[in-house]
């Protein structure tokens, strides 16, 4: 099935899907790891109250980390939807 | 059958109304749950009629909509345990629960990202079809059977057992009619409506239980005018730890638990096989992607949900003598705040329909485990690894089927045996396994050229047995419940360790295989990264 014709075509595609795929796997293990480590190492900092409310850093940093993980999947199918699934599309129309 | 389960639920619900005199509320729930079950055993019947192909029993005939399965992931997602434990955690603890909210979402992004697509391309019914698809059959098959069934079997007990306690305290059932009932249901929806009715089961769940929990929610913060802020103060000032409970507690409290928890969380997730069958179920890649987008937005809101849910029980319950027992600890426990909370912001209606909703919650997960392991059963062991593909659809559906009333049979005896055992420790044993052999063995097939059988399955098993091993000799086995004074393994966490052996054991086997087998497994890595990337060659399902 893998002709070389198709070659040049899945190169691009696999080229295109890392391009999508690594920044975006690395804002999802990073700041979890971070926020982790803090909690292992630091717990103190994530203690002080932020902006004269009530709510502390850890908090506030958490419900973050929720919405930055909403904002990675929706990203993450709009890219594909725009950029990756035309490829895919071309690849099989090729055949 | 169907009906006579009914009066035997029927009779339980009179008994257990009579024994306690406890009352309305206690209607409200059993009606409400008789409407539930009435609902989903005529969709399990309308279901019977396409669940006897083989497609049609694990895939539900493959063409559920991406929002459909997004919604019943989610509902296969949302235990019982997560929604109880965690807002009972974040009313005993505060900002520690949200440590496990976060852990239990950030395995989502690693699945879209990386393995919903691939797996959707190159399997049909379950995640061994992909990590067998260039390598040897029976090997890979009977290791990864014996690692979904080690993850099915430790989750259904600690569903289990979670179930029939909950039951016993919300509907005042005996425990074991609690368990046998659960049990019972289960093994109808899925012995007669395989995938089809599993999945409306969970997708009535989930909207069921996101309503339920929206309403608790919404009920508490307008009592505060949705002032987040005055809703914190308010928290701070009435728990007895004060801001405390703003900042990381105790939950984690040396760095190598930390990260090992965080792996096992990150990346169990991606190796649940009740999870993984259900990209099965859509019809192609895209649909796939779609459905992790829905799932991880209705998981995320949910856990959004519960942190406002503990942090009001703190609020509006913990001071409160008519939730509270002599010794000033919520009747029936932590656990219950969500439940008490329901009851003290919408009365019985609520806490009826909350009640209700918690035992459908159980009923779609335990539905969704059985069928996962089942499959492990009669599509991996029966037809591929014994029979290589050799057995009749009709023999391989008879074999689905007594597994299913197996599994069932065997989580009512284990739910029984477990009762007083602690079995907290299962459902993070079942994450440790499916982070330290199932997920390695399916991101390599996928990713690296180089695995080979051997090194997969010498891998496999070591990552599998020292997950389990490390958990037995650690902390919570072998002090907790064995009662020796000090673990043989220091760690409550085995993922750092047993995930590690893993990834390390199969790189040196299959770097080290020079045999003729393994060689032509490399050379078909090509072809198979070509499925796997474009979806080109993958079965179309046609709508019927």
């Amino acid at each position: 099935m893998v002709n070389k014709n198709y070659n040049k075509k899945l190169k691009a595609l696999i080229a295109l899907r890392l391009k999508i795929v690594r920044p975006l796997l690395c804002i999802t293990i990073l700041p979890y790891f971070c926020f982790i480590g803090v909690i292992a190492f630091k717990p103190e900092k994530f203690s002080p109250l932020i902006f004269n409310t009530h709510i502390s850093l850890g908090i506030f940093l958490g419900l973050l980390l929720i919405l930055l993980i909403f904002f990675i999947t929706i990203r993450y199918v709009y890219l594909a939807n725009k950029y990756i699934e035309p490829q895919i599309n071309a690849i099989k129309n090729d055949i | 059958m169907i009906s006579k389960l009914f009066l035997f639920i029927l009779f339980f619900c009179n008994f257990s109304s009579a024994s306690n005199g406890n009352n309305e509320n206690n209607y409200i729930a059993i009606i409400m749950f008789i409407l539930f079950v009435t609902v989903t055993l005529f969709i399990t019947y309308l279901a019977s009629k396409k669940s006897s192909t083989a497609d049609g029993f694990y895939t539900a005939g493959g063409n559920i909509t991406g929002l459909q399965n997004g919604l019943a992931i989610s509902g296969d997602f949302m235990s019982a345990a997560s929604f109880l434990g965690i807002s009972g955690l974040v009313y005993l603890t505060g900002f520690d629960g949200l440590i496990y909210s976060i852990g239990f979402l950030i395995g989502w992004p690693i699945i879209l990202l990386l393995i919903a697509e691939p797996l959707r391309n190159l399997g049909k019914y379950s995640f061994a079809d992909v990590v067998s698809f260039r390598l040897s059959q029976r090997p890979i098959r009977i290791l990864a059977a014996c690692g979904s069934l080690s993850t099915v079997i430790l989750y259904l007990i600690a569903q289990m057992v979670g179930a029939g306690k909950l039951i016993e305290i919300l509907f005042g059932l005996p425990y074991y009619s609690a368990v046998m009932i659960v049990g019972g249901l289960m093994i109808l929806y899925v012995t007669f409506g395989g995938m089809l009715a599993t999945t409306w089961v969970q997708i009535i769940k989930a909207i069921l239980l996101l309503f339920g929990a929206t309403t608790i929610a919404i009920l508490v913060l307008f009592q505060f005018n949705f002032d987040i802020n005055l809703f914190f103060n308010e928290a701070t000032n009435i728990h007895k730890k004060g801001v405390s409970i703003l900042s990381p507690g105790g939950l984690i409290s040396d760095p190598i638990s930390a990260v090992s928890l965080g792996l096992a969380l990150m990346f169990g997730t991606a190796g649940l096989p009740h999870i993984l069958m259900r990209f099965f179920t859509v019809s192609d890649a895209n649909q796939a992607r779609k459905s992790v987008a829905y799932a991880t937005g209705f998981i995320g809101y949910f856990y959004l949900l519960t942190f406002i849910i503990g942090f009001g029980a703190i609020i509006l319950i913990s001071n409160n003598p008519s939730y509270l027992d002599g010794s000033n600890t919520l009747i029936g426990g932590n656990n219950m705040a969500a439940i008490h909370l329901a009851h003290a912001v919408g009365g019985d209606i609520l806490l009826g329909f909350i009640s209700a909703v918690a035992f459908a919650t159980i009923l779609a997960v335990v539905s969704g485990l059985t069928l996962a392991g089942a499959s492990a059963i009669s599509h991996d062991l029966y037809a591929n690894a014994f029979f290589k593909g050799k057995q009749t659809e009709k023999s391989e559906m008879f074999v689905s089927k007594i597994a299913t009333i197996f599994l069932g049979v065997l989580s009512i005896y284990l739910g029984i045996i477990f009762q007083d055992q602690n079995v907290a420790f299962m459902v993070g044993l079942a994450f440790a396994i499916a982070a330290s052999a199932n997920f390695p063995l399916l991101l390599l097939s996928i990713y690296w050229k180089k695995l080979t059988t051997k090194g997969a399955v010498v891998g496999g098993s070591l990552g599998l047995l020292s997950a389990i091993t490390f958990v037995i000799l650690g902390p919570v086995v072998w002090v907790d419940i064995l009662g020796n004074t000090t673990p043989i393994f220091p760690y409550k966490y085995p993922a750092l360790f047993s995930m590690s052996i893993t990834f390390l054991i199969i790189w040196i086997i299959s770097s080290l295989d020079k045999s003729k087998q393994g060689v032509s497994e490399i050379k078909s890595f090509d072809a198979q990264y070509f499925r796997s990337q474009t979806g080109i060659g993958i079965d179309t399902k046609i709508s019927h």
